[in-house]
């Protein structure tokens, strides 16, 4: 174990540099650089601002970080998942050509989108920053933590979406299904307020979804200027503990026979 | 004290008949036993047992599919054995395939870092080769350039270049002699065996029985996955013609 991971440390600058292609390759092809992977959350900010302001009658001052927030974190899910299910066959050539452990690859997918959720999330804690201010920013100290966390989980569901789809041809299409349905089911462009009054099963529908424990884990200390609720932090590390378990026994089950499926 | 140890190694491969499998196939061939079995199993190696020495100088031939590549992959820990157990003591740096491996996003420079990182060379150690390799691969203003608009030679100049700049342990070859236009096959060969000089222990694979009988004092001979023979390069090289150019005489 503490061999495997002393092997990915030699291999660091490998898969550093890797990454900052990555990071390059996406900015420089276009004319508005970081603005360009930033559309996607921003856009949708808007027009949800504009929608549920009318419909559900959100103060869009406090509405918009809500949705920005939500939106990045959600968007670091999604990349780390759908990216992660592509990890080893795009570096497949690197694979065939020399020994090296196999999780470097989706911990450069990994890094990738962790590069791009701390560039949305900082933009959203400017927004909170201009409209009011922080409330309590010692409270913010608990965002670091959080994004040791989402790193780990992000790694581990990469790994977990990549093996599967070199095992399975058609997880990729599976992944992209549940992902869906986990986007409607997770209170990103909702309250999960909104969710709780409605019916008495409802609260078991948000506190035992982990990735709704994961939105309260940033939307807390950034909107309200509060610590996250004790249950937000049990869920969240159960699932961080849950996906790296399940990360290293794919690895460990499947990780040499990989070479054979690619 | 031996470099590598093979003991009764075998390797099969799992096949699927119809390319990748898909989780659904999967499910339903575990409801419906009757259901076709969707893989099938090549033994591509079979009781291979080695012992390469410090300093030994090993060539591989066979007829094509005979598992010579697959070997060399199982040595360098590419692929794992099936069956059996295999030791490697020393670093590998392998040459086969030598052309894949590029960012294509990325120029000729950035890629010689990439690769150096990949053989575990840093920032530091890889500067000081950086010209030297430049220089080997003759590309001069091309690195520049990024890797997509490469010729297959120059790309297989500039992995050659690569690949070779480090001090191997243990070297193995694949074929990668006919690499480039003929200027640079000659330059290749010369640095192969200035490689194959200092390289702890060499195992090489090609079909070109001159210069391997040249090159190695023992030659291992493999034949549908075994070992037909092992021995001194002159000895096996002579019997494993005799067999081709029979067969071809009985052929015609």
């Amino acid at each position: 174990m503490t061999g495997y991971f002393s092997e990915i440390w030699r291999l660091r600058y490998f898969w550093m540099a890797l990454v900052r292609i990555d990071l390059r390759n996406r900015y420089r092809r276009s004319v508005i650089g970081i603005g360009w992977s930033l559309l996607h959350p921003i856009a949708m900010t808007v027009v949800l601002c504009v929608v549920f302001s009318q419909l559900f009658r959100q103060d869009i001052r406090t509405f918009a970080p809500f949705l920005l927030s939500g939106l990045t974190l959600w968007g670091f899910i999604t990349a780390v998942v759908m990216q992660g299910c592509q990890c080893f066959f795009v570096s497949e050539s690197y694979i065939r050509q020399q020994r090296a452990p196999l999780a470097i690859y989706p911990l450069r997918t990994t890094l990738g989108a962790g590069f791009h959720f701390v560039l949305g999330f900082g933009i959203a804690a400017m927004l909170v920053w201009c409209v009011r201010g922080f409330g309590n920013p010692p409270v913010l100290l608990s965002l670091i933590p959080t994004l040791a966390l989402l790193f780990v989980i992000g790694w581990s569901l990469a790994i977990c979406a990549g093996v599967a789809n070199v095992m399975f041809q058609d997880s990729q299409h599976l992944i992209e299904v549940l992902m869906q349905v986990l986007f409607y089911a997770t209170p990103i462009i909702y309250r999960p307020e909104m969710l709780l009054e409605r019916h008495p099963l409802m609260p078991w529908f948000v506190f035992l979804n982990p990735f709704a424990a994961l939105l309260e884990l940033i939307r807390k200390p950034l909107l309200d200027g509060v610590l996250p609720a004790p249950w937000a932090i049990d869920m969240s590390l159960a699932l961080a503990v849950a996906a790296a378990a399940m990360a290293a026994l794919a690895l460990r089950r499947f990780e040499k026979r990989m070479i054979f499926y690619l | 004290m031996s470099v590598i140890q093979l003991d009764d190694v075998g390797l099969k491969f799992q096949v699927r008949r119809f390319g990748r499998i898909s989780l659904k196939e999967y499910l339903l061939q575990g409801l419906f036993r009757r259901a076709k079995k969707a893989t099938f199993e090549v033994q591509a190696l079979e009781h291979i047992d080695l012992c390469v020495e410090e300093g030994d100088r090993l060539g591989i031939i066979g007829h094509n599919g005979a598992g010579k590549s697959t070997l060399l992959k199982l040595l360098a820990g590419i692929y794992p054995p099936s069956s059996g157990h295999r030791r490697v003591d020393g670093r590998v740096s392998a040459l086969f395939d030598i052309a894949l491996g590029f960012e294509h996003d990325a120029s000729g420079w950035e890629n010689i870092c990439y690769r150096g990182f990949l053989q575990g060379e840093t920032p530091r150690s890889i500067r000081a080769k950086m010209q030297p390799i430049a220089d080997f691969s003759e590309l001069g203003d091309f690195l520049n350039m990024s890797v997509r608009y490469y010729s297959a030679g120059m790309m297989v100049r500039l992995a050659f270049s690569i690949a070779t700049a480090i001090e191997p342990e243990i070297l193995i070859v694949d074929e990668v002699l006919a690499a480039g236009d003929l200027a640079f096959q000659t330059k290749a060969r010369e640095k192969m065996k200035h490689l194959i000089s200092r390289a702890r222990a060499v195992i090489v694979v090609s079909h070109d029985l001159a210069s391997l009988e040249l090159m190695c004092d023992r030659v291992l001979w493999l034949d549908h996955g075994h070992v037909r023979q092992l021995g001194p390069a002159k000895e096996v090289i002579a019997a494993y013609t005799q067999e081709v150019s029979g067969g071809a005489r009985q052929a015609a």
